[in-house]
C-alpha cells in the first residue's frame, strides 16, 4: 500500500493537494466543495482589515500558457469573514490567508482568525498589484520577519509565508521567514497584457499577476533554491495542471503543493486527477510514502 | 482568449434596448453567455439573444458600459471571450417560456430552435421589447396585457406545460420557483449574479458552492430548491455577503 498523506508543519494532509488562495475560496460553500472534490486542503481567498471590493473588471485576461489577473485583493474586511466563517465546520483542513502593511495589521488578523477556531495561517507576502500590502511588503526581510515574529509571540497559529517570485535573490526573504512553519512558492509573477486589435491595456489595472502553466519553471527554481538553501517544509504552488507537474515539485522539496489556475483548465476534479496520478507514480516507481521523494532530485 | 468581429447591425428593439449582430465562427448553445469587453473600459456578461446563424446579444442601456456598446455601429468591432456556460436542456413535450426584465433576450434563443409559449413581464410597457404575436404579457401598471406579475400571469396555466424555461430578476425567479413545490414538469432557471471571471474560479458568482458562470447559468428546479441562498442573500463585489429584502415581483 502506497500513501500519499504528507505533514506541512504540524498539519497532516490526507493527499498533498491544496486549494490556492485566490481562486473559488471566498464561499464557504466553494470551500467546502473543493474539499468534497478531493483537496487534500485549501487556503481561502486574502482577508484583510478592511473591506474591499477590488478592481473593475476585467479582472483576468487569458493568455496562450496561462492567465494573468488583477483582482485586487477584493474581500469581505476581516469582520465580515470572521461572522461568516464562526460556524465554518473545515476549519482544520483549511488556511486563512491574511494581508496586511505591517506586522500590526497581520497580528490583529492572526488573533481574529485564531479566535473563531482556525489553527493556520498564510502570510499573503507576495501579491504583486496593490499598493503598500502584498509583495510590497514582502519584498523586505525585515518586515517579513517582524510579521512572523509578532504573530508567533500573539497566538499559537502554525505560519505559512507565501512568498513573490519579483524579487532579484528569494534567499534572504526565505531566510527571513525561517521561523515560519513552512514556505509557500510561489505567488504570481508581475505581467502585463495588451490588445492589438484595441491596442488597450488587457486589465482594468494594467499591472497584473501571471499564472498558469507558463510560470511552473519559475516557481521549481524557486523551490530548489529555498529547500537547499533552508531545507524548511515547503508548498509548491505555480503552473500545476497534472500529476506530472506536481511530481516536479515534490522531487525539488516541496512536501505539498497549491492549485488554483489549473482548475480553469481541469476545473474541480483536478484534486482527485493529481492525487491518484501521484499515488500511481510512487507505486510503479516502487516507493511507499510520498516523502521518500520528497527533495529526491537534490540527493 | 480575447476575440474580436466586426459588427453587421446593431438594432435598437426597444425603449434603451438594443441588439448587436455579428458573426464568428465559434459554436453555441442556448443559454450561454459570453463576457463582452469595452476596450478601455469594463468586461460584462451577456446571454446570447441568438445562437444558430448570425450571433447576438441584446441588453438594456443602464450604464457607461451598455451605453458604450449601443453606440457601437455596423463595422465596428466587437470584443468578447466564450461562449461560456452550460445550456437549456431541448424541451420534452410542450415548452413555455418566461422572461422578466430583460430575461427575454437569453430565451430568444431558445425560441429561434423550439416552439413554445412565452410569457413576458415587465413593470411598465415602456420597458417591453422584441414582443411577438402571441406573447402573452403582464405589467406591473396595467400599461400592457394583464396588470400584476407574470408569475401570477404564468401559474395559473403552469400545468399545461412539461418543459419550463425562466430567465428573469432573481426575486422573481425565486417567486415562480416558490409556486412550484409540487410541479411535477421539468424547470430550468437562467440565474445571473455579479460575476468577473466568467470561468469558474474567481468565486464571485457562486450560490451556496454552485458558480453560476460555470455550473450554470441554468439550473433545474430541483437542484435549484437546494441553494438556501438563492433569493435570500448575494454577494457584493467584496465577496461580503448581503441578505435581500423579500419582494413579491
Amino acid at each position: 500500500m502506497v500513501s500519499i498523506s504528507t505533514r506541512v508543519g504540524n498539519f497532516l494532509l490526507e493527499n498533498p493537494t491544496i486549494l490556492a488562495s485566490g481562486i473559488l475560496d471566498e464561499t464557504p460553500g466553494s470551500i467546502e466543495r473543493a474539499l468534497r472534490e478531493g483537496a487534500g486542503g485549501a487556503v481561502t481567498k486574502s482577508i484583510g482589515i478592511e473591506e474591499r471590493k477590488g478592481y473593475e473588471t476585467p479582472v483576468i485576461s487569458i493568455i496562450e500558457t496561462g492567465l494573468l489577473n488583477a483582482v485586487g485583493l477584493s474581500n469581505p474586511g476581516i469582520d465580515a469573514f470572521v461572522s461568516e466563517f464562526r460556524s465554518f465546520r473545515e476549519k482544520g483542513k483549511t488556511i486563512v490567508s491574511i494581508f496586511g502593511k505591517d506586522a500590526d495589521e497581520f497580528s490583529k488578523l492572526a488573533k481574529m482568525v485564531e479566535g473563531i477556531g482556525f489553527d493556520k495561517v498564510e502570510l499573503n507576502l507576495s501579491c504583486p498589484h496593490v499598493k503598500g500590502v502584498g509583495s510590497e511588503v514582502g519584498q523586505d526581510p525585515d518586515a517579513v520577519e517582524e510579521i512572523i515574529d509578532e504573530i508567533r509571540r500573539k497566538t499559537n497559529l502554525q505560519i505559512w509565508a507565501k512568498l513573490t517570485p519579483n524579487v532579484t535573490d528569494i534567499i534572504p526573504i526565505a531566510k527571513a521567514a525561517e521561523k515560519s512553519d513552512a514556505i509557500v512558492l510561489i505567488n504570481t509573477v508581475r505581467a502585463i497584457g495588451v490588445n492589438i486589435a484595441s491596442r488597450k491595456f488587457t486589465l482594468s489595472n494594467v499591472i497584473g499577476g501571471y499564472s498558469g502553466p507558463g510560470i511552473r519553471p519559475i516557481a521549481l527554481r524557486a523551490v530548489y533554491d529555498v529547500y537547499r538553501e533552508t531545507g524548511k517544509d515547503i508548498v509548491g504552488v505555480g503552473g500545476i495542471t497534472k500529476w506530472q507537474d506536481a511530481v516536479e515539485f515534490l522531487l525539488l522539496g516541496a512536501r505539498a503543493v497549491e492549485i488554483g489556475t489549473g482548475i480553469m483548465y481541469r476545473d474541480l476534479g483536478i484534486f482527485r486527477e493529481v492525487a491518484s496520478g501521484i499515488e500511481n507514480y510512487l507505486e510503479e516507481e516502487g516507493f511507499s510514502n510520498l516523502e521518500d521523494i520528497v527533495g529526491a532530485a537534490l540527493r | 482568449m480575447m476575440k474580436n468581429e466586426r459588427i453587421l447591425e446593431v438594432r435598437k428593439v426597444g425603449e434603451d434596448v438594443f441588439t448587436i449582430f455579428f458573426d464568428s465562427d465559434f459554436k453555441a448553445k442556448p443559454g450561454q453567455f459570453l463576457m463582452i469587453w469595452v476596450p478601455g473600459g469594463r468586461e460584462v456578461p451577456m446571454s446570447l439573444s441568438s445562437v444558430s446563424g448570425t450571433f447576438s446579444i441584446t441588453f438594456r442601456v443602464f450604464g457607461e458600459t451598455t451605453r458604450s456598446l449601443a453606440s457601437l455601429k455596423k463595422g465596428d468591432r466587437i470584443f468578447f471571450r466564450g461562449p461560456y456556460g452550460n445550456s437549456y436542456p431541448e424541451p420534452e413535450g410542450r415548452a413555455a417560456y418566461v422572461a422578466g426584465g430583460t430575461g427575454l433576450a437569453s430565451l430568444l434563443s431558445m425560441m429561434d430552435l423550439y416552439e413554445g409559449d412565452t410569457f413576458v413581464g415587465a413593470r411598465t410597457k415602456k420597458e417591453l421589447f422584441l414582443i411577438r404575436e402571441g406573447f402573452r404579457v403582464a405589467t406591473d401598471d396595467g400599461s400592457q396585457g394583464r396588470k400584476g406579475s407574470v408569475v401570477d400571469l404564468f401559474t395559473e396555466e403552469m400545468e399545461n406545460y412539461n418543459s419550463i424555461y425562466v430567465c428573469g430578476p432573481e426575486q422573481m425567479e425565486k417567486a415562480l420557483m416558490d409556486r412550484m413545490i409540487n410541479f411535477k414538469g421539468k424547470v430550468y432557471f437562467s440565474l445571473e449574479r455579479l460575476m468577473k471571471c466568467g470561468i469558474g474560479i474567481c468565486d464571485s458568482c457562486t450560490i451556496n458552492g454552485f458558480r453560476v458562470c460555470r455550473d450554470g447559468p441554468v439550473i433545474e428546479l430541483r437542484e435549484l430548491k437546494k441553494l438556501d441562498e438563492f433569493g435570500v442573500a448575494r454577494r457584493s463585489e467584496s465577496g461580503k455577503i448581503q441578505f435581500l429584502i423579500p419582494a413579491d415581483r
